[in-house]
């Protein structure tokens, strides 16, 4: 992945290029968020046996279970409707799923254009997010990294005490993911 | 042109109780860019102050970003759960 850098076109807007599997890896995280939004229970998200919907919509009142609870009964459903739609919104902006991999089925019919497939799924792809746009991928990729952040089991130091070795692939996302929102606060903080 | 203090005074008396606090809490997840970011840009304060802000939260584990009635404080916290910030509200120390 580019760096984000301040866009050409409106104020607020900003262009990043990602390589082809970045933007699928953005695509299945993103998805996987607004299953797991769209599955939870508000009534009973305080109990929730979910560490990550538990981050996601804390607690407002520390000491206080029953205005805590009172807080989530007016405020769950808007915070998590809002969650799910700026997910959906960094869907839109990474552009259309790419058709089914046809390489699945060799036919030598097919091979010409298989090739070619195949190079401009490699062509790395401009992403431009517009000022709404922006707000949209900044809380998405917190809420990402917060629930990426529970599975990990990273505790108050910042370590996961799953291990690298554990969890690979998930400590490199949560990685990268941090990469990605730092680059995006830096092109739009000026 | 009526001095700050005398300004303050006045709140004090029309408020008759204390008033409440919106608390952001540090947690290992969120940058710190991101979260001076949102309190710069949600609060409408300088970059100072939220850089100011942003590492009290670092570092002593919490800051106290907002005070006033209690539906304003609500309302700060249901905005900061809306940035994945963990906020939460309560009253003024005596």
């Amino acid at each position: 992945m580019m760096q984000f850098m301040t866009g050409s076109e409106n104020a607020g807007s900003v262009t990043a290029r990602f390589e082809p599997v970045e933007i699928g890896l953005l695509r299945l995280a993103a998805s996987q968020l607004i299953d797991l939004l769209e599955g939870a229970e508000t009534h009973a998200l305080g109990t929730s046996g979910d560490p990550a919907l538990r981050r996601l919509l804390p607690d407002a009142y520390a000491d206080d279970p029953e205005a805590a609870a009172e807080f989530r009964r007016f405020t769950a459903d808007d915070l998590l409707e809002r969650k799910v739609r700026n997910a959906r919104c960094m869907l839109a902006t990474l552009g259309e799923e790419p058709p089914a991999d046809i390489a699945d089925e060799p036919n030598d019919a097919e091979l010409p254009a298989t090739a070619d497939a195949a190079a401009s799924a490699e062509a790395p792809v401009i992403i431009d997010l517009d000022a709404d746009d922006v707000q949209s991928w900044l809380r998405t990729l917190t809420d990402l990294r917060l629930t990426l952040a529970e599975r990990l089991e990273i505790g108050p130091d910042g370590v996961p005490a799953r291990s690298a070795d554990a969890a690979p692939f998930l400590n490199d996302i949560y990685d990268w993911f941090g990469m990605v929102q730092e680059s995006l606060v830096y092109a739009i903080d000026v | 042109m009526p001095k700050t203090d005398e300004r303050l005074d006045l709140r004090d008396a029309v408020s008759l109780d204390r008033p409440w606090i919106t608390i952001v809490w540090d947690d290992p997840v969120n940058l710190m860019s991101y979260v001076s970011y949102v309190f710069r840009s949600y609060f409408g304060i300088s970059a100072l102050e939220s850089e100011r802000l942003m590492l009290q939260v670092h570092n002593d584990g919490k800051a106290v970003v907002a005070s006033g009635n209690r539906e304003a404080m609500e309302r700060h916290v249901e905005a900061m759960h809306g940035y994945g910030l963990w906020a939460t509200l309560a009253k003024a120390d005596a």
